[in-house]
């Protein structure tokens, strides 16, 4: 039996007066009941507008062009408004890539989940209860405390479980998850994906599983369709796809996603460990300031943290989320400032390039802006010539080109952005370079690519990186030494290799862990 | 518990904040030239006459201590007698509250009745014939400066209409609604611009929550435009649009001192003018110290109803994102 049924599916977005972008272009599949099917390619491929299509959640500008979406033996397409928005809920449950900002901010957890049975005229205490024991269904201990908190005062993780109880609240037979892990740690990950396929069983659903991350595609799911440009272009079970590919994009597109040194043709610079270091850091510690005058002091959020970094050597700082691996990331560079400690740049200079290049790139000012900007802080006077020579240095080390430095960064994919962000952070030469979670945000492709820039980065320059992740894959692949991170303290480090294969802290025990059962 | 802290944190910043504005306003007033005495005197009077009248105002005594004894009197309402009118201030404050305050509460009411559905009407469909017949009708308002509006207004009610008439005024305890009417138009005029400027931004906040994940999110839970709109993207764009209309508040009352001249009543603004041109120093320090209270007080409020709605507000610390 099919849960879904499309056929020749065709969708395109109008803007102003050109012609249509054709977004979905004459997609037929089905989905079978209680399977996971997933849903793989680079971003901008039509995964999400597929689903979006599905649910009747397109923004007004798009058009579905032809072709019918079945559900459950219904033409979708041929419902009205009202008719399709009762679906919502109650046939398709959906949920979505960033927990973080999926609840109202100003309403409680229950409040935010009441709304799916209030419009539904169900009396008031039933809703109640009926919230606290799915919420209980979902692995909530306390069920009546989250029921009572806001959204601010739970974790990712435990946010997206209050979205996945909220999308299973009506035991709808779809469940659409649009990247539900992709903004988790490893941890997490595996904690919500064993949810979802509990949930699956338990309650007989069938799940549409949107994802980029391959690893997660091969653990979760039945059956997986690759696309590209707006077409399916590979459907198959998922041992035959993934371990056996045919087409060739969806082979070139595993070989990337492993993320492998040798397939990509990674190399790092030598490094010299008796030799010495360019950053010393020696016993930080953070706090984020708090109180009336900002005088008294939070608890330290990191603390006790040491380590030398040798120039050309790469070095990996893991940890799950919250252990202040990105505290640490801005204390070294200077963005926060240590209550206690010392931190030697041992005259060199440190750059910093961080995990969203959408946000940390000014949407008002070019690449060339953003290019001159880190020249005017610092201070260093050139004349014109000198600076856009130095300018398009920059941009050619990253892989753009001259034409680039005029465009807005609304122009650029997530890629371009992020080598965008990389130049800044080349310009002025550091010895130290941190890159904090450089590619967690970008797809499979783009991912690849920006690893490769690092290691050629390293390699020529002999710029040292402290790169921050939580794939361990890549750790793996890219870093000499490790720092593992647990509640803001260092509480393993030492050769990748070895601490990798034989974990000491328990930390590092559950991150390997969690790696190991994803793949 | 964490309630009454941040109250408690608010309104200590809230007297430091009068204390330095009360400061201010003495040091202001003290060291500005001219002399009281022989203003009051006439240039006639004789140099005994005039230290005469000095130590009787208490002019003589070191600045530091007219300054305490006047911050005393400040915070318990005895702000001394006027020079020009030989009346306590505070009650030629308290005669001509009831026509400033009133336009204030009038205009405000205005503002948000007015600017809150067209912003919904608008934010609803950006680029729709109704959004843009709004903006433009927004920016109009905008543009023109608050007296032009009041004499256009004048002249079209009056002249036109017959239906005001410029200068009178009801007390509000011989006739509450003959007071409130006669507030009603110049409190329109005051309203007019800051209801674009209310719009203008909410409509813009009300763009940017549309395009929310939590939005998303209450679509996929079923929800209809309409309850979205009222039920998650209205109290989100408030909270961003309280700042803007605190600042409207404080605005609406420096307004209402020039548009009470323009219609020509009693308010606030009158007495202002004429302490100035009168040096009448203790009528002018005590106005200016309790329409900066008020100011203070609206922000306060302003904090207040922010942390009602925002959840993030009240227990800031966990709350940064």
């Amino acid at each position: 039996m099919n849960i879904a049924e499309i056929r020749n599916l065709s969708m395109s977005i109008y803007s102003g007066k050109g012609v249509p972008a054709l977004i979905l272009d004459d997609l037929n599949f089905h989905i079978r009941e209680g399977e996971i099917l997933g849903l793989i390619g680079n971003s901008g491929s039509g995964k999400s507008m597929t689903a979006m299509t599905i649910a009747g959640l397109l923004p007004e500008s798009a058009q579905v062009t032809s072709g019918s979406i079945e559900i459950d033996g219904k033409d979708v397409l041929k419902l009205s408004a009202g008719e399709r928005r009762k679906l919502l809920g109650e046939e398709i449950g959906m949920i979505f890539q960033d927990p973080m900002t999926a609840l109202d901010p100003l309403e409680t957890v229950g409040k935010n989940l009441d709304e799916i049975l209030r419009i539904r005229n169900i009396p008031k205490e039933e809703r109640k209860s009926r919230i606290i024991s799915m919420l209980e269904t979902v692995g909530f201990i306390e069920p009546e405390r989250i029921y009572r908190s806001y959204p601010h005062q739970i974790s990712g993780g435990q946010r997206q479980r209050v979205l996945i109880a909220g999308a299973a609240l009506l035991k709808p037979k779809l469940l659409i998850a649009d990247e539900p892990t992709s903004s988790l740690d490893t941890v997490t990950t595996v904690s919500i994906l064993k949810l979802l396929k509990d949930i699956c069983i338990e309650m007989h659903m069938t799940i549409l599983f949107i994802s980029h991350d391959l690893s997660v595609v091969n653990n979760f799911c039945d059956r997986v369709m690759v696309m590209k440009d707006g077409k399916i272009i590979d459907s198959d079970n998922t041992e035959d796809i993934l371990h056996n590919p045919k087409n060739a994009f969806t082979a070139e597109l595993l070989t990337k996603a492993k993320l492998d040194p040798r397939s990509l043709g990674l190399e790092f610079s030598e490094v010299d460990p008796s030799g010495s270091p360019v950053l010393k850091v020696m016993d930080i510690a953070t706090a984020y300031r708090d109180g009336f005058f900002g005088r008294q002091r939070a608890k330290n959020t990191i603390e006790g943290i040491s380590f030398d970094l040798y120039p050309g050597e790469v070095m990996g700082l893991i940890g799950s989320s919250g252990c202040g691996k990105t505290t640490l990331a801005k204390t070294i560079c200077g963005l926060l400032k240590p209550t206690g400690g010392n931190i030697d740049h041992c005259s060199g200079k440190v750059g910093v390039v961080f995990q969203d290049p959408v946000s940390c790139l000014n949407p008002m000012h070019t690449i060339r802006w953003h290019l001159n900007e880190p020249l005017v802080a610092a201070g260093i006077k050139l004349t014109k010539e000198e600076r856009e020579k130095k300018i398009l240095e920059a941009i050619k080390a990253v892989g753009l080109e001259e034409k680039h430095l005029s465009r807005y960064p609304g122009r650029l994919s997530g890629g371009q952005r992020q080598r965008a962000a990389i130049a800044m952070c080349l310009i002025l030469e550091p010895s130290v370079m941190i890159a904090d979670e450089p590619f967690s945000s970008l797809d499979a492709s783009s991912a690849a690519s920006i690893l490769k820039l690092l290691s050629k980065i390293n390699r020529e320059r002999k710029t040292s990186i402290l790169l921050i992740s939580h794939n361990l894959r890549v750790v793996r692949t890219m870093c000499r030494r490790v720092l593992v991170m647990s509640r803001g303290h260092v509480v393993e480090e030492g050769m990748t290799e070895e601490v990798l294969k034989s974990p000491k802290a328990s930390a590092t025990k559950a991150l390997i862990d969690a790696e190991r059962q994803l793949s | 518990m964490e309630q009454a802290k941040y109250i408690g944190k608010r309104l200590v910043e809230l007297f430091l904040t009068l204390l330095v504005v009360s400061f201010l306003t003495f040091a202001a007033f003290s060291i500005i030239p001219g002399d009281t005495a022989s203003v009051m005197l006439g240039p006639n009077a004789t140099a005994e006459q005039l230290s005469a009248l000095r130590s009787q105002l208490g002019l003589d005594l070191p600045m530091s201590v007219r300054y305490l004894e006047w911050l005393k009197g400040a915070f318990t309402g005895d702000l001394g007698n006027s020079y020009a009118y030989s009346q306590p201030v505070i009650s030629l404050i308290t005669d001509r509250l009831p026509v400033t305050i009133g336009m204030s509460i009038l205009s405000l009411l205005m503002v948000l009745l007015i600017s809150y559905p067209m912003a919904i009407l608008s934010g609803r469909r950006p680029g729709s014939l109704s959004d843009n017949t709004l903006s433009v009708f927004g920016h109009v308002l905008f543009a023109l400066p608050p007296f032009v509006l009041s004499m256009l207004i004048i002249t079209l009610a009056s002249a036109a209409f017959g239906i005001y008439s410029v200068g009178r005024y009801v007390k509000p305890s011989s006739d509450f609604f003959g007071y409130l009417g006669c507030l009603l138009l110049p409190s329109f005029c005051i309203a007019l611009p800051k209801i674009a400027m209310t719009f203008k931004f909410l409509r813009a906040s009300i763009i940017e929550e549309k395009a929310s994940d939590y939005v998303r999110t209450s679509k996929s839970h079923g929800l209809s435009d309409v309850s979205i709109m009222f039920r998650h993207i209205l109290p989100n764009s408030t909270v961003s649009t309280i700042t803007v209309i605190s600042l409207v508040l404080s605005d609406i009352l420096g307004g209402s001192l020039i548009v009470e001249q323009v219609f020509n009543l009693p308010g606030l603004g009158r007495l202002l003018l004429a302490a100035i041109s009168r040096r009448d120093f203790p009528l002018l320090s005590g106005m200016v110290f309790y329409l900066a209270l008020i100011t203070v007080l609206l922000y306060f409020a302003a904090d207040i109803v922010s942390a009602l709605i925002d959840p993030r507000m009240r227990n800031n610390r966990e709350g940064t994102l």
